[in-house]
């Protein structure tokens, strides 16, 4: 046997493998896998091939292959960013809980008797809030906890579902209406997906917190009455 | 890729294998916004237990596949409950799943290899036409035709081997 025989024979295993080939060719191809091993095994791997053909809808095949919403890949990654945020904030306030203890709940009813005693007192005894910000766009979500201090209010801001590299300017606003602002930082996908930011003003004292974000601005009141404490509300009325 | 527990894992997961899953979810579906939430379904369930990915055991592609086969199921049972005059009203059995799986890789395969295999292997296998007339139709040699169906089988074996499959 000649290599360009050899060569000849196993061009028509495909063929073979699929039946399409005349008797007499096919019985030529039969009497020379006989006696070759190397086609043999040519043939035994064109024939798993062959066999799955049959379950291909070649209406199907020459359909252009379905590609995905261009905005697919941004609504899965908005949802999964929110969910990280949500994550991220049971473990801070597990670690709150595991780290103050006891100590949390004394001062808590502490700060809860001292606003109730003297509403509007110094923005150091008032124990943490966490805003909501209601009435979003579908896919954004956005809230913050915000922490009295004596330089005045420290804010953990979480924010998703913005385009990627979108600048956050977050302020916080007076009974007066006047702003304060809490600095910026840029969201970005793929990040720890919250901020941390300070503002002069007095938690105490703040009405109304807010972010710019890009071209639009998302605004949710202060209530003083929800308190947030290593987990627990607080009833300060 | 180790455990698939950033969010940017998820996203580089995305890029490389959201268009095999949703060509998929589509086939088995029926239905674009169906298969849309399909895929999203099956990247959140990835993320929420991507610390389960072991990438020693299987691909990411596979394990993705086979989240995606659950979601397809779990939805075709939705469908199914939802009260409406059922098209023959059976609820999709993992079989079926399984063969439109391996269907959909083959008419993947077979959109992946070369123009001029997959119109060989169009006519002749699939319209039954004789390779003599298709041979005149391209205007080739008979042997010709003859040999593009096997070089189109072997590169369909490769197409299909990238999809993961094996005998
Ligand atoms: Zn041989």
């Amino acid at each position: 046997m000649r290599t360009d025989d050899h060569r000849d024979w196993k061009l028509s295993l495909g063929a073979y493998a699929l039946g399409d080939l005349p008797p007499d060719e096919r019985a030529a191809v039969a009497a020379h896998l006989e006696g070759c091993e190397e086609c043999r095994a040519e043939l035994r791997s064109l024939e798993g091939v062959a066999a799955l053909l049959p379950l291909a809808d070649p209406a199907r095949i020459e359909q252009p292959t379905a590609r995905p919403p261009a905005d697919l890949g941004a609504r899965i990654e908005a949802q999964i960013a929110a969910e990280s945020a949500r994550e991220g904030r049971a473990r801070k306030r597990r670690r709150l809980r595991l780290g103050f203890g006891g100590a949390i709940a004394a001062a808590a009813v502490a700060a809860a008797l001292a606003i109730a005693i003297l509403p509007g007192s110094s923005g150091e005894s008032s124990p943490a809030q966490k805003v909501d910000f209601a009435s979003l766009p579908k896919g954004v979500s956005i809230d913050a906890t915000l922490e009295p201090h004596a330089f005045g209010t420290e804010i953990e801001m979480y924010v998703s579902g913005v385009r990627s590299g979108t600048l956050c300017r977050v302020f916080l606003r007076d009974a007066k209406g006047r702003t304060y602002s809490a600095g910026s930082f840029r969201y970005r996908w793929g990040e720890d997906s919250h901020a941390v930011l300070s503002s002069a003003l007095d938690l105490s004292q703040a009405k109304v917190i807010g972010v710019h974000a890009g071209d639009r601005t998302f605004m949710a009141p202060v209530d003083q009455a929800t308190a947030l404490v290593g987990g627990a509300g607080i009833d300060a009325t | 890729m180790g455990a698939l527990t950033r969010e940017r894992d998820v996203r580089e997961a995305y890029a490389a294998h959201s268009g095999e899953l949703y060509g998929f979810a589509v086939r088995s579906l029926g239905d674009a916004g169906l298969a849309e939430e399909a895929v999203q379904e099956t990247f959140l369930r990835a993320w929420r237990a991507g610390d389960r990915f072991d990438p020693e055991i299987g691909s990411l592609r596979t394990w993705l596949f086979a989240i995606l086969r659950n979601v397809v199921i779990d939805l075709g049972r939705a469908r199914a409950a939802r009260p409406r005059v059922a098209e023959g009203g059976v609820e999709p059995s993992v079989e079926p799943l399984e063969q439109a799986l391996l269907a959909w890789q083959v008419e993947e395969a077979m959109r992946r290899i070369g123009e001029d295999h997959r119109k060989v292997l169009l006519e002749t296998h699939f319209r039954a036409r004789p390779y003599s007339e298709v041979a005149e139709e391209l205007g080739v040699p008979e042997g010709t035709i003859k040999s593009r169906v096997y070089y189109g089988l072997r590169a369909l074996r490769v197409a299909l081997e990238e999809m993961g499959y094996e005998d």
